[in-house]
């Protein structure tokens, strides 16, 4: 990679079929949230945009006004990628959809390819079918590799399931995945990572609570916690391991671009997403200031946030 | 104007009556006449030659010998009769002969020599006396690498012969690795090209690592590529890793580290592979060009394949590459193609409007290339342990493999091509896979029956007796991979799935016997291109260490060799063209030096084969080297 250039994150979104993943990768090109999304799709007759919104169109590339674009994965995902990378400037991530039987943690690993960054891997579980999925004699598996591999598992149609569904739904997932479990609807942030850069980390917005899958429209509250904080410098490899452990309950993304004290010339990143936690070096240090943002489900208190920060030191 | 309409035309009488486009049409057919006159004389004049790192279509026979003495009195072109030592038509209404006749690049006749010169007139080409005469060998499952791969130095465990007829000998020692690619490296000129390698197996040297530091005594500068045998895998060299930046900070699954915490080299699959950047993109791109499917040509001509079937291995929604096709493939190249576009990965508009583009291009076929065909994908290979098992699942207990349409999906995909007509060909190596398949064209056939759809499960390898019997209720076609007995016998036996169902692994005999249309494959470049070799598994049913793998699943020798030819054309809706040594069909045979119906079975994989003929003109195969 180019010295200072930022790598674009990807995060993937998997689920098996009926889960979801179309509605909310068309709610996500529609309302993407100040982020300039690129959504990898196997095909673009599932993708549903509203003509005013569309700025152009080729043969593998549908551009939106709205700053956003949709790629289809041709048989070869290097090559896909690459064409993407060729947007990197003008885009600030991208999310991958993977088909309904494919294992959203390998295809993650695609991820580590030059010019950018792996950020979670997301699986959505629709209530009402999961539990027969799962003893499915073709598919029950494949199902439950799915959930038990994700970072974060979102459930769906939360607002036509009942409350039994859903109980019943998290009490089986409870048992087959380590993954932090949420329901529906999400803010852009939490399901896809922060927009982070680093400069603007006073002015990061509030994640904003969306409505996908159930069409009922976008609901505007400022519920999830997000709270951001500039360090000061390079700071310790064992304060990194610290925070890691201490993290309070209830933060289900974080992301730091930061310098550590033995690698102070390198790009340290710190990435949570859902359960789980990355530490990685993604390239030489540029101009920018050490800083560290974190989501956390409504509620979560303040106070505990900005101390689990401070341990980075 | 197709060669059917052509015949008809040509045996009305040229009166005055005989309306203006009519006349247009004779005169297109005298023109065209010509040109075949031309090419088939010319054929004797040129030599085929293994073509240079630039050059156009070898098999184009350039001369203009024969221009000069036109056909007098005949529309068409000449007929040829060719004396063989023996001929095996595969065709019971065309029991024997001791000659063909060819002319207008079709067969004219099968008899005794005077009897056809008699008759038809024309002239005597003796120089197949001595061979015997096949109809074409047709490969149902391969692809386009078969060619390209050889762009690549070869590496692997296994002695090898490349298109241009190289032998490439084993390299069992990490040393002899090492050598072959030193040889390679020396022989590249620009310091910033990468060598590109291929074949490596590293499952024949176990306890050993084969990794950077070996293929760093190779080069310290240029960045070196080798593939594994599977091409799921590869091993890079240190140079490499500094220029894509791949190192300790590397956190991507499929790169193991050393005790030092560097990479060892090795990158298991994709997208590990696809950190080797510029370097494993050019390797799976040169696969793709113009050399590659020049070099397939070669491949098949020196094993008697006339036809072959590329199973999703070229992007057919990319014109270019259609053009690619039907440029190269002319009437000089020695192999037919029917095209299968790889829809499950290649339809990003959706199936129905990929199914359309598909009827489109359907009509663009031309006599050497055959569009109109879809490949799907099930599941992934036993082998590898990504092919779906029923119960009790992989001997070895390790996880049941992947699915990579989902069942409950495989009916929607292939609607929209079965009901366009189209013929769709679908992988699916493990029995759950037939299971799930059964069910999806069970659905599609009870809403739109389509009486003839020769729709056919590839690989088909674990399948029972009853998904024979439901398969041949539902009318489809199955081709099994007869060479993994050969190729994986004992790996079956041992690891995948045991001895009891390694035995039953690639049913042809119950196959035939439930009354499937059988073909058998290759699925080169994954084991070489060679139905004589996939007959001789098919037939003889042995494994490397010499354990016989169910010999109830065996088949004679006449069956395997209708599974290679008539079988094959079968599935590829071309039994109407090709398959046999039938008069009208295209003058496709294989031409062998010894007789495949007369040699003792186990040797049949031994035969040496002479070439081809492909629409009349022969192709010698290749002269073979050993380097």
């Amino acid at each position: 990679m180019t010295p200072g250039s930022v790598r674009l994150p990807l995060t993937v979104i998997g689920g098996y079929l009926g889960a979801g993943k179309t509605t909310l990768l068309n709610h996500l090109l529609a309302n993407p949230d100040g982020q300039r999304i690129a959504v990898l799709v196997n095909d673009f007759g599932e993708i549903d945009i509203d003509g005013r919104l569309l700025d152009s169109a080729t043969d593998d590339v549908l551009r939106l006004a709205n700053g956003c674009i949709c790629c289809s994965v041709a048989d070869n995902f290097a090559e896909t990628l690459e064409t993407v990378r060729g947007f990197a400037e003008r885009i600030d991530r991208v999310v991958v959809e993977v088909s309904g039987v494919g294992q959203p943690h390998k295809v993650a690993q695609w991820g580590h390819s030059p010019g950018f960054s792996p950020d979670g891997v997301v699986v959505l579980v629709d209530p009402f079918s999961i539990l027969s999925r799962a003893i499915d004699p073709y598919v029950g598996d494949t199902v439950v590799a799915q959930v038990a591999c994700a970072d974060l598992v979102v459930i769906s149609r939360t607002d036509v399931a009942g409350a039994d569904e859903l109980e019943a739904t998290e009490a089986w997932l409870d048992g087959v995945t380590g993954a932090t479990v949420l329901r529906a609807p999400l803010p852009t942030a939490v399901l896809l990572g922060p927009a982070f850069r680093p400069l603007d980390v006073d002015h990061f917005p509030p994640a904003r609570r969306v409505d996908h899958g159930s069409g009922s429209g976008e609901l505007q509250h400022a519920d999830h916690v997000t709270i951001s904080r500039r360090l000061d410098g390079p700071i310790s490899r064992p304060s990194i391991e610290t925070w890691t452990q201490s993290r309070p309950g209830g933060v289900v993304r974080a992301k730091g671009l930061v310098r550590v004290n033995d690698r102070p010339n390198d790009r340290t990143v710190l990435q949570i997403c859902g359960s789980s936690t990355m530490v990685s070096v993604d390239g030489p240090w540029d101009d920018g200031e050490d800083a560290v943002v974190a989501i956390a489900l409504p509620g979560t208190p303040r106070a505990a946030l900005v101390k689990w920060l401070n341990l980075l030191r | 104007m197709n060669s059917a309409e052509w015949s008809s035309a040509a045996q009305r009488p040229p009166t005055s009556e005989v309306p203006h486009r009519l006349l247009e049409e004779l005169l297109l057919i005298w023109t065209t006449s010509l040109l075949r006159y031309h090419r088939q004389y010319a054929a004797d004049e040129a030599c085929v030659t293994d073509p240079g790192p630039n050059s156009t279509n070898p098999y184009r026979r350039t001369s203009i010998l024969g221009m000069s003495h036109p056909p007098v009195g005949d529309q068409a072109s000449p007929t040829t009769v060719f004396p063989a030592r023996a001929i095996h038509t595969l065709d019971s209404t065309v029991p024997s002969g001791s000659a063909i006749a060819v002319k207008d690049g079709r067969f004219l006749a099968v008899g005794e020599v005077d009897e056809l010169v008699d008759v038809y007139g024309g002239t005597v080409d003796h120089s197949l006396a001595d061979k015997v005469l096949l109809p074409g060998f047709v490969e149902a499952h391969s692809h386009k690498d078969t060619g390209g791969i050889w762009q690549f130095t070869y590496v692997g465990f296994e002695a090898r012969r490349g298109p241009n007829g190289r032998l490439w000998r084993g390299c069992t020692t990490f040393d002899a690795v090492v050598d072959r690619l030193r040889e390679a490296d020396r022989l590249l000129d620009d310091p910033d090209e990468p060598l590109l390698a291929w074949g490596l197996d590293p499952i024949f040297w176990p306890g050993e690592r084969f990794d950077r530091r070996q293929l760093d005594t190779v080069s310290t500068t240029r960045r070196i590529f080798v593939a594994h045998s599977n091409m799921h895998l590869a091993t890079v060299n240190s140079a490499l890793m500094e220029q894509e930046g791949i190192d300790p900070d590397t956190l991507a699954e499929g790169v193991p580290k050393d005790d030092s915490g560097w990479p060892t080299g090795e990158l298991q699959e994709f997208p590990a592979m696809a950190l080797a950047g510029q370097t494993f993109r050019s390797f799976f791109g040169r696969t793709q060009s113009d050399e590659s499917v020049l070099m397939f040509g070669q491949a098949a001509r020196n094993v008697g394949v006339t036809t072959v079937a590329d199973l999703g291995t070229s992007n057919l929604l990319d014109e270019a590459v259609v053009r690619q096709w039907i440029d190269i493939a002319d009437e000089t190249f020695p192999m037919r193609a029917a095209m299968f576009h790889g829809a499950l990965m290649s339809a990003p508009d959706g199936d129905e409007a990929c199914a359309s583009a598909m009827v489109d291009l359907k009509r663009r076929s031309t006599d050497r290339v055959r569009f109109g065909n879809v490949k799907l994908l099930m599941d992934g290979s036993i082998q590898g342990g990504t092919a779906r098992l029923r119960w009790p699942g992989y001997l070895h207990g390790g996880p049941n493999g992947i699915w990579l349409i989902a069942p409950d999906q495989a009916a929607e995909r292939i609607g929209p091509y079965h009901r366009a007509g189209l013929l769709v060909h679908t992988h699916a190596n493990g029995d759950q896979a037939v299971d799930a398949l059964l069910d999806a064209f069970d659905q599609v056939q009870t809403a739109n029956p389509l009486p003839d759809h020769r729709h056919t499960i590839q690989h088909c390898q674990m399948t029972t007796p009853g998904q024979y019997r439901r398969m041949k209720a539902l009318g489809m076609c199955a081709n099994v991979f007869s060479n993994h007995t050969w190729f994986w016998g004992d790996q079956h036996r041992a690891i995948t799935v045991g001895p009891d169902r390694a035995a039953r692994m690639n049913a042809a005999r119950t196959a035939l016997d439930i009354g499937v249309p059988l073909s058998m494959h290759s699925d080169s470049p994954v084991t070489p291109l060679g139905p004589l070799h996939v007959a001789w598994a098919a037939v003889n049913r042995q494994t490397p260490k010499g354990e016989i793998m169910g010999e109830h699943e065996r088949v004679t020798v006449a069956e395997a060799m209708h599974a290679v030819t008539m079988g094959a054309a079968w599935q590829l809706r071309m039994d109407d063209v090709i398959g046999s040594i039938t008069p009208q069909k295209f003058a496709d045979c294989a031409v062998l030096d010894a007789d495949p119906f007369e040699v003792d079975p186990a040797e049949l994989r031994d035969i040496p084969v002479w070439g081809t003929m492909s629409g009349g003109v022969l192709h010698e195969g290749s002269p073979q080297t050993d380097a």
